[in-house]
């Protein structure tokens, strides 16, 4: 049997979904197994019963790996959802309220993105006392900028469409126009922006964890335990960072195809591929 | 053709430069009088080597090898003459004269008289950012040779502050000094480049015996990148930690040094009350059997064997070892007698095997300083340990920003040791304007008064018995069988691969800190 290229984008998709929901609901279950700390099983290179070894402190890092991916994915999750919802919010108002709104937003939009991305997440995060909600808020202020702006576009161009002209001179308020008849034609862009977002989310997550303005040390975290890896490295201990970088490079891979799977699903032109 | 010329002419001409280059280096100086030594970023001075903002006297006390101060500390942790030919303390306490060397020049050519020494002590009790000199009411340089140190109020251990303080040039000592500092100690500073190293030359023109390492270089890395130098052969001393005291680097091998760099965590002793928005106190730890029983249920043999692969000595307090110590602190470790104990103030097992009285649970939070592998091991370990007895005690990562507030509420893992026993009183000894005691909520009227006396002794001999009665007389104080307001869990030996052929002399127990205080000798050692 032949797949045809939209059977296997919904195949793809599928499996991205699963994967990444068994590796969240995992490491929340396992998150007590992650944290226990067992001296006698300190440094263990990886084997049948620890498949990616043990830390210095005997952590098991399988346990700890899943965990911590939970926790990037679960924050991944908020900030891109809080991002995804402001970008729409002010994208949808930057278009339809006028000029002004329209500049005033804009400027927003410039400005946030003139400053570097993670330059301005860890000034945020730290003002907030780090930690997850630092993280979290750090993350969803800095990453619906182009979202915001490709809404922002989609919507200027809907204005001048027929159906939107013909609501306007029928009366209809803004606000109705708005939510009636454009946010469903932006739902397949707002949706894939949305799924887009979550691998930005989580390498910022850790990267600003790997520097220690995000989540604390004792928490199993991806960023915290790359960096405490770094330690270890010189001493051969080679399993402490590469099997949780895999999995990190992983799980953003998935979240990405995942998402162009989704795109070309929702996107009508190509139904027929 | 013509290019490809060019560029081996080009190759030639560098390698023959190289060639040049190196052989000049190797003709220039004699590598068996050099030693380069790695020591952590952290012990860079910020400020310089000025003794006045924390250079030998900060909080890593070490010998200031620029200057020399007025005494020095013996291996046994007594005292020596260095520039001092003797001294002594008036009957009140409140009067120390000194009678210094006429023979002693800075390294700028002036003699080092006691007006120097007056000017060293006046400029660290104004100015001094690290250190206390409150006591210090003024030094006054009677003639050339001798200073007379007033004081505010009697101060035994006044030689352990002149062990550590360097002497400066009254004529030569400005804003600068720390960055050109000029001395009469057995070294003199050459070159610094901030944030990689350190040259030391040695003195030609020293008073004492010459040294035998006439270069000493320092680098500044941390411990991997030590660990990656000593394996490319660039250091001849490479400090280290116990988590890498497996490596093997052929040519080198493995020193441990003994030290009083104790580890230990303190256990809030009061109710808790909150004072401008911090708390001060934790219900669970004011109570006296529950320090008691965590103190017995600790294994600390077990603890070193684990976490720093045995290259640590069990600590009970934060002077083992030290002239002052009271051995009735130690502990044997007895988990049955610390459940009994738990049993006995009416916290017993819950369903979850963790304590329970009158519905609290018996648990507090074990705070470890971000960063520090071993801090954040021992606390792991001794909150498995505890699990032992039913307690749950969660650790927790802070940084030093909010440590020390928080420390008046929740246990977090020190590190303490120092060469002098005020270190006891900096722990135990109340303050005056909030009647506890400063890092940990402790207050003990007998300790106080113990320690009172031995500060207001006139000989420091003995004084050392005051020390130890202030942690037990018999009755009451820090031990066990006392209040036990800190649990004192191991001294982490200092780790360092050297060279084979260098002969390290024989270091006296290191304090806190893991870095100047290994070169305090630097002179006397030797290549083989």
């Amino acid at each position: 049997m032949r797949w045809n290229q939209r059977k296997r984008a919904k195949l793809l998709f599928g499996f991205s979904v699963v994967f990444l929901a068994a590796v969240a609901i995992s490491g929340v279950l396992c998150r007590e197994a992650a944290m226990t700390t067992d001296f006698t099983r300190t440094n263990l290179a990886p084997c049948l019963e620890y498949p990616f070894g043990t830390d210095w402190l005997g952590r098991n890092m399988f346990y700890r790996t899943l965990t911590g991916l939970s926790i990037s994915i679960l924050i991944g999750v908020c900030a891109a959802g809080v991002s995804a919802v402001m970008a729409l919010l002010l994208g949808l108002a930057a278009a339809v309220f006028g000029k002004r709104t329209d500049s005033v937003i804009s400027f927003l939009i410039d400005l946030v993105m003139g400053i570097p991305h993670i330059l301005l997440l860890l000034l945020i995060s730290y003002a907030l006392g780090r930690g997850l909600r630092g993280v979290i808020i750090g993350v969803a202020l800095t990453h619906w900028t182009s979202l915001a702006r490709l809404i922002r576009g989609e919507v200027l161009q809907l204005k001048e469409s027929e159906y939107i002209q013909i609501a306007e001179k029928l009366g209809h308020s803004k606000m109705k126009i708005a939510w009636k008849h454009m946010f469903p034609h932006l739902l397949p862009q707002f949706l894939v922006g949305l799924v887009l977002m979550f691998p930005h989310a989580i390498l910022h997550e850790s990267s600003i964890t790997f520097l220690g303005f995000g989540l604390s040390a004792e928490q199993p975290a991806i960023g915290v335990i790359l960096s405490e890896s770094m330690t270890y490295l010189i001493m051969g201990n080679w399993w402490l960072a590469l099997f949780p970088g895999l999995m990190l490079v992983l799980t953003v891979v998935l979240f990405d195809l995942g998402g162009n799977a989704l795109r070309s699903i929702l996107d009508p032109s190509s139904v027929h591929e | 053709m013509k290019l490809r010329k060019f560029a081996s002419l080009l190759c030639a001409l560098a390698m023959s430069a190289a060639a040049f280059s190196g052989q000049a280096f190797a003709s220039e100086t004699d590598t068996s009088q050099e030693v380069v030594v790695t020591m952590p970023v952290s012990s860079e001075p910020a400020s310089g080597f000025d003794p006045v903002y924390g250079w030998g006297a900060g909080e890593h006390v070490h010998e200031p090898l620029i200057q020399s101060t007025l005494v020095r500390t013996t291996t046994d942790l007594g005292i020596e003459n260095d520039l001092a030919v003797s001294y002594s303390c008036s009957e009140d306490g409140l009067t120390w004269t000194v009678q210094i060397r006429d023979d002693v020049k800075f390294t700028d050519g002036e003699p080092l008289t006691a007006s120097d020494v007056a000017f060293t002590y006046n400029n660290c009790r104004d100015n001094s950012s690290v250190n206390d000199f409150t006591m210090l009411k003024e030094a006054v340089a009677v003639d050339d040779t001798t200073v007379e140190f007033h004081m505010n109020e009697p101060y035994s251990i006044w030689p352990y502050t002149m062990a550590v303080v360097g002497i400066v040039p009254e004529h030569a000592y400005d804003e600068n000094y720390g960055q050109n500092p000029i001395g009469s100690g057995r070294y003199i500073m050459k070159q610094w480049d901030q944030g990689q190293q350190v040259i030391f030359e040695a003195n030609p023109d020293y008073y004492g015996e010459t040294p035998k390492i006439q270069k000493l270089t320092v680098l500044f890395m941390e411990e991997d990148a030590a660990l990656a130098a000593a394996m490319a052969g660039q250091v001849d001393v490479a400090h280290t930690a116990a988590a890498y005291s497996e490596v093997t680097i052929d040519g080198y091998s493995l020193m441990s040094v003994d030290t009083v760099d104790n580890r230990g965590f303190n256990l809030p002793c009061t109710e808790p009350q909150e004072i401008d928005g911090i708390v001060y106190g934790n219900s669970f730890t004011s109570d006296v059997n529950v320090r008691r029983a965590i103190n017995l249920a600790i294994d600390r043999e077990a603890m070193i064997d684990q976490v720093l692969n045995g290259y640590g000595s069990v600590a009970y307090s934060v002077c083992d070892k030290m002239p002052w110590y009271n051995e009735e602190a130690e502990t044997a470790y007895d988990l049955e007698a610390a459940k009994a104990l738990m049993d006995e103030a009416g916290w017993v097992e819950g369903e979850d095997g963790i304590r329970e009285k009158d519905g609290e649970k018996a648990a507090f939070t074990l705070m470890f300083a971000s960063g520090d592998s071993v801090r954040q091991a021992l606390a792991e370990n001794t909150a498995n340990q505890l699990r032992e007895l039913g307690i749950e005690a969660t650790t927790e990562s802070v940084g030093w920003d909010t440590a020390y507030d928080r420390a008046q509420s929740d246990a977090l893992m020190w590190g303490w040791g120092a060469h002098t026993p005020m270190e006891l009183y900096n722990l135990y000894h109340t303050m005056e304007d909030t009647g506890l005691a400063q890092y940990s909520p402790y207050a003990n009227e007998t300790v106080d008064a113990y320690m009172d006396q031995a500060l207001q002794s006139n000989d420091l001999e003995e004084s050392y018995e005051l020390w130890k009665k202030a942690q037990w007389d018999g009755e009451t104080g820090i031990t066990q069988e006392g209040d036990i307001p800190w649990i004192w869990l191991c001294n982490i030996d200092h780790l360092y691969f050297v060279r084979d052929g260098l002969k390290v002399a024989d270091q006296k127990i290191h304090p806190h800190g893991h870095g100047w205080s290994i070169v305090n000798n630097i002179d006397e050692w030797e290549w083989e």
